[in-house]
């Protein structure tokens, strides 16, 4: 299954780990991602649409017409990426005034898009796509005894009227995904919560708030790790965790991992393989008991 | 609401606010809203805000322009869209607060932070200028250079960042064949002519 690779961002610069990973778990599931050539910022969910909605859109449709070119669906890993290609998708398609404005702009850049183009996230490859029998038996170290937080986030399955994967209030996808790979997905109010995204930048306290109850939450459920299938969910959970431990004076060490990551070690590949190294908070409790358990 | 009300002798309205929302893609239906109060149960950034969604909508209803666009609300919605999913009337709200952003930004209304408007900015002048976001210099931007504080505490987990490989030292520059800088200085043109 090919699809038309949309990297995003940050899976250029902080979350390279989750593309790491992807890669190397896409071998065994006969998933091959094709690069969209020369793409651009996705849009950004509001950075550049407050600014400029014109600017925004249109950085969108020279993604999806590039894609288009490739006679192929779009997949990104990243939750922001899938809900603002998705959203301008939904707006060329539907908004005569919005398509005719973009179609100028891009239009003068060669390109043309005719609104032909899927936007797909990752996750919904896996659950749909792939399915879950096949990732199952892919498993060569079962997780058993793993307890796993399966974070959602916001913009993977909240956004009306684009493609819809699951359900918004209580999404399934990443806990079976997570019991397919043989551990336990924990009950866990706080799946879909909001980690803050981008007001990290501008208003970092009340992110710290935001991200300190998924995290709690999870410790509470006696979770070894969460997962996350978006990038800034990772971000906040798991390199700002230092300065939420710091500033609530509370003691966290709670491994946040991409599901790309979840699975490779399920798949038995090395963590070297799947850049676990690159976390900042150490995943090696979660390394040590899956080895533990499959000795 | 948290704001002394009765403080305030004269209220300006403006008529045409509603009329402006309207027409701004995703606020088409901002006149359906039966102030339920759904989308201010729901809100993940409530706390830090002025005055709940709901309020925001009825007060936009109401005509209070200045209100809501110098409001703290609009620039602290998070786009998490909790409420759109929630919301009875099928209100697209976080479209209806980056428009007032819009708005505040056109109109050059002061807000409660000057760093909010000035991320937006950079944010789409990185964009603009690369293709694609380049972290550091939009962290550099930003950063209250005056302040030792928030300086050293940038830099401390940027260099963490950098030690685990997670930070790109040099942006990557679109090819100048792509002529992706051309649609990039439209749509900043049109914004322009459009004021």
């Amino acid at each position: 299954m090919k699809y038309a690779y949309f990297p995003g961002c940050s899976i250029d610069a902080s979350a390279k780990e989750y593309a790491i990973a992807a890669q190397a778990v896409n071998k065994y599931l006969d998933v091959e991602f094709v690069e969209i050539p020369e793409w651009n910022c996705c849009g950004s969910i509001d950075a550049v649409h407050a600014y400029n909605p014109l600017l925004s859109v249109s950085l969108a449709a020279r993604n999806l017409a590039l894609a288009e070119n490739m006679k192929m669906d779009v997949v990104t890993l990243c939750s922001a990426c899938f809900f603002t290609l998705s959203r301008a998708n939904n707006m060329l398609r539907e908004n005569m005034d919005t398509k005719e404005k973009v179609g100028k702009m891009i239009n003068d850049a060669g390109l043309k898009y005719e609104g032909g183009v899927s936007v797909r996230h990752y996750l919904d490859v896996l659950a749909n796509d792939v399915g879950y029998e096949r990732i199952r038996q892919q498993v060569k170290t079962p997780l058993k005894g793993l307890k796993v937080a399966p974070y959602y986030g916001c913009l993977i399955v909240r956004p009306s009227g684009i493609r819809r994967f699951d359900d918004p209030e209580h999404p399934m996808s990443m806990d079976n995904l997570i019991q397919a790979l043989g551990a336990e997905a924990v009950n866990y109010p706080d799946k879909t919560s909001c980690c803050g995204a981008s007001l990290v930048i501008t208003d970092e306290e009340i992110v710290m708030e935001m991200a300190r109850s998924p995290l709690m939450t999870a410790v509470n459920a006696q979770a070894d790790c969460i997962v996350t299938p978006c990038p800034m969910c990772h971000f906040n959970l798991d390199a700002k965790q230092r300065d939420i431990e710091k500033h609530f004076d509370v003691k966290i060490g709670l491994p946040v991992l991409y599901v790309t990551q979840l699975m490779g070690l399920a798949f038995g590949l090395h963590p070297k393989e799947l850049g676990l190294g690159r976390n900042m908070v150490s995943p090696s409790n979660v390394v040590e008991k899956i080895q533990a358990t499959n000795r | 609401m948290q704001k002394n009300h009765t403080s305030r002798t004269v209220t300006v309205t403006d008529p045409t606010f509603i009329e402006e929302v309207r027409k701004t893609p995703g606020g088409e239906k901002i006149l359906d809203c039966i102030q339920c109060g759904i989308c201010a149960g729901s809100c993940h950034t409530r706390f830090a805000m002025d005055y709940s969604p709901m309020q925001i909508l009825k007060m936009a209803h109401l005509g209070l322009k200045q209100e809501v666009l110098s409001s703290k609300s609009i620039w602290i919605c998070a786009s998490c869209y909790t409420c759109a999913s929630r919301c009875p009337r099928g209100l697209n709200i976080p479209a209806i607060m980056s428009a007032f952003k819009n708005m505040a930004m056109k109109n050059n209304v002061p807000s409660s932070t000057e760093l909010k408007p000035r991320f937006h900015k950079t944010f789409t002048d990185i964009i603009s200028k690369y293709g694609r976001m380049h972290e550091p210099e939009l962290q550099m931007r930003l950063t209250d250079k005056t302040s030792p504080g928030a300086l050293l505490h940038n830099a401390s987990l940027g260099v963490r960042m950098l030690r685990k490989g997670k930070i790109r030292l040099r942006p990557h520059k679109l090819d100048s064949s792509t002529h992706f800088s051309d649609i990039c200085q439209k749509a900043l043109n049109a914004q322009e002519e459009a004021k």
